[in-house]
């Protein structure tokens, strides 16, 4: 680990997931041993024959797996978040603001906004004067405009 | 511009985003942040990736009884099975690079595109981008 060790250790042990959501990760993190359980979803009918269709099409191998699938990435998403808020609720300082994280989206997307770091600033700033809920991706657009408005 | 669909860390990146007082850390956790908010808008659309080789060189013991929270931060673990091992051992001696990231290069034939992968050594990852004929995006940590 980058660091010296006491400060690594105390980190590591200094702060503790929710105990429910630590067994939303474990069950998470298993590996599917192939034990399956039944259950009753009631689906709608246009998903369900989109997903037989899908299934037809060779685009998924059934609507179960669709669903698991479906149901894991959401349930994923959720922990994720978990994780987050509980690090900065511990590390109030480590959360980065919504123009570092629109900067990381930009990169990740290869967009041309990474080269007007400013643009994307002053669009995080002025988003969530009208917005407080923006996202990285919110803010990219509003930078886009930005960027079309002065070209 | 197509969104990316995997993005992969490296040793370097894991330290940085596991150690609070690393110097890069915010930078880091924007990534991270950058794709769960994607992914809280569309679930599924972003993986996030750590070869297991590199999880064992940052010493990243996710499943520690308790653990932090950052810990628990949800990877994809794509392991180094004898498929990869092989992909791996071919790149390996075409490019002088060590085993972790060897490995994460083996990784991304198996993983959809385009890809980004969070580095501290650019160079790297432009050698890799060369010898696999793949257009990787670099975030520079």
């Amino acid at each position: 680990m980058g660091g010296d060790d006491a400060r690594w250790y105390r980190s590591y042990y200094s702060s503790g997931v929710d105990r429910r959501t630590t067994r939303l990760l474990d069950l998470l993190d298993s590996e599917s041993d192939g034990e399956t359980v039944g259950t009753s979803i009631r689906l709608p009918v246009n998903l369900r024959e989109a997903a037989a269709l899908a299934a037809d099409l060779g685009l998924a191998r059934s609507t179960s797996e669709l669903t698991v699938g479906g149901l894991r990435d959401v349930l994923a998403s959720f922990a994720q978040r978990a994780i987050l808020e509980e690090h900065y609720r511990v590390h109030p300082d480590a959360r980065p603001d919504l123009a570092e994280v629109a900067l990381a989206a930009a990169e990740l997307d290869a967009n041309p906004l990474v080269d007007r770091p400013d643009l994307i600033e002053r669009a995080a700033r002025e988003i969530t004067m009208v917005h407080p809920g923006a996202s990285a991706d919110d803010v990219l657009l509003y930078a886009a405009g930005l960027a079309s408005a002065v070209a | 511009m197509t969104p990316v669909r995997t993005v992969v860390l490296d040793n370097e990146a894991v330290q940085a985003l596991l150690d609070v007082g690393h110097p890069k850390n915010r930078r880091a956790l924007a990534v991270i942040e950058a794709v769960a908010s994607r992914n809280e808008r569309r679930a599924g659309t972003v993986r996030l990736v750590v070869p297991t080789s590199v999880r064992v060189e940052a010493g990243w013991v996710r499943r520690a009884p308790r653990a932090a929270a950052i810990n628990r931060l949800r990877f994809d673990d794509l392991v180094l099975d004898a498929e990869t091992a092989d992909t791996a051992a071919r790149i390996r001696a075409a490019l002088p690079l060590s085993v972790a990231d060897a490995h994460l290069a083996a990784t991304l034939g198996g993983t959809p595109g385009p890809h980004a992968v969070v580095t501290s050594d650019a160079g790297d990852t432009a050698a890799i981008a060369r010898h696999l004929g793949l257009p990787l995006r670099t975030l520079v940590i």
